[in-house]
């Protein structure tokens, strides 16, 4: 885990999907987001380790505001945050994402062209500002 | 015999998004489904086992897998056993390190050249195992490897060769839930089934019922003397799907 006892850090779950490109689109913004935007904000939570119920990761969704990202309509990051414990304070989808900003057109999946690198930055900017006004709102707001 | 789809192998990533050899298991897998062995591989994401359907679980049942782990946790072989059936094969990339004496892989987000050479020993095994899985012979309703006698009635397959696999969010195996004597009962398979017993020709009646019958019960386990209410609930749905597909 990367977790470490960092309390009150938003936990960002991304896809683990490898077959689709909006699958890397979800990790290269979670990315975006703990390594360069807000790595002291948030943390990463492994979606294998909350299927396999592991304690930690458990009680990092637990404890603290989650940000999932989805790379299809099955939502898999959403649906084990919840079924884990915990609090989904915002839901991205990436084909929603795209759908509003169509002129980054992503493609390629081992390895994102260039608008696969600006949705997943554009996605990211967007969740380092909801990290933003969970930070100041304190443990942040629900999901349906 | 029904032309169900062929023995494949089923290759399950961790994709342990904290950790580089997390990456290096997608790529590998990757790699695998795409370019080595692309008409022999499917692939499940690991959240499936738990968010997604029936078919999904029957995922390591129906296809002997391969599980491909990151670390010593084993995410991908583990929960695949608790939530699906126990893999026929794990391959873990620290290991894998280790033997070949490769340096330590980083950057989860840009894999550094230990890392992406682990990609290439990952890859390798893991089209190594999927060549030795596909020569043994796969029991889909045990959900594990038979002697070849025992496993005659398992049909191969006339699927299309060639197409690139890709990872089946969303398309697990098919399964179909049908009342029986009150309870609902899911059956892996069934549409297929049916789709391909409509194809040959083969009307609602009581020879189809026991075809069906015997081709369900390969993928499916049916209780001891429940055959004829089996039988009548198939020939029922069947009649249903059939009507229905002639009605098009």
């Amino acid at each position: 885990m990367t977790g470490q006892n960092r309390k009150s850090r938003v936990v960002i779950v991304p896809c683990s999907g490898i077959g689709k490109t909006y699958g890397t689109v979800s990790r290269e913004a979670a990315y975006d987001v703990i390594e360069d935007l807000r790595p002291k904000e948030t943390q990463l939570v492994a979606l294998s380790m909350l299927v396999l119920g592991d304690e930690a990761a458990r009680a990092a969704v637990a404890q603290n505001p989650a940000i999932t990202i989805d790379g299809c309509k099955l939502a898999c990051a959403t649906k084990m945050v919840k079924e884990s414990g915990g609090t989904v304070a915002q839901d991205f989808a990436v084909l929603d994402v795209y759908r509003r900003y169509k002129q980054f057109k992503p493609q390629g999946i081992a390895e994102l062209n260039e608008g696969g690198e600006q949705l997943a930055h554009t996605l990211a900017e967007e969740i380092a500002g909801i990290v933003d006004k969970l930070a100041v709102g304190g443990e942040g707001g629900q999901n349906g | 015999m029904v032309d169900l789809p062929k023995k494949k192998v089923g290759i399950v990533s961790c994709s342990g998004e904290e950790l580089a050899e997390g990456t290096v298991t997608r790529l590998a897998a990757l790699r695998v489904l795409e370019q080595l062995r692309p008409a022999d591989t499917v692939t499940i994401c690991l959240p499936l086992f738990l968010a997604g359907g029936e078919g999904d679980r029957a995922f390591a049942r129906f296809y002997p897998t391969i599980a491909v782990d990151g670390c010593e946790l084993h995410c991908a072989a583990r929960a695949t056993e608790m939530y699906s059936s126990k893999p026929a094969a794990s391959v873990m990339v620290r290991e894998l390190v280790a033997e070949n004496g490769l340096g330590q892989p980083e950057g989860r987000r840009r894999l550094n050249p230990a890392g992406l050479q682990a990609v290439d020993v990952t890859a390798k095994r893991i089209t190594v195992l999927v060549d030795e899985l596909l020569g043994k012979h796969w029991d889909r309703q045990a959900g594990t490897f038979v002697e070849p006698q025992a496993d005659s009635a398992v049909p191969e397959s006339t699927e299309e060769t060639g197409k690139v696999a890709a990872c089946s969010c969303g398309s697990g195996i098919p399964t179909q839930t049908v009342q029986m004597d009150g309870q609902e009962v899911t059956l892996i398979a069934l549409p297929l089934i049916f789709e391909q017993f409509r194809q040959s020709r083969k009307p609602p009646s009581g020879t189809t019922a026991c075809e069906l019958l015997d081709t369900v019960k390969l993928y499916n386990p049916a209780p001891d003397g429940a055959d004829e209410q089996y039988k009548t609930v198939l020939m029922r749905e069947y009649a249903v799907f059939y009507e229905k597909e002639a009605a098009r």
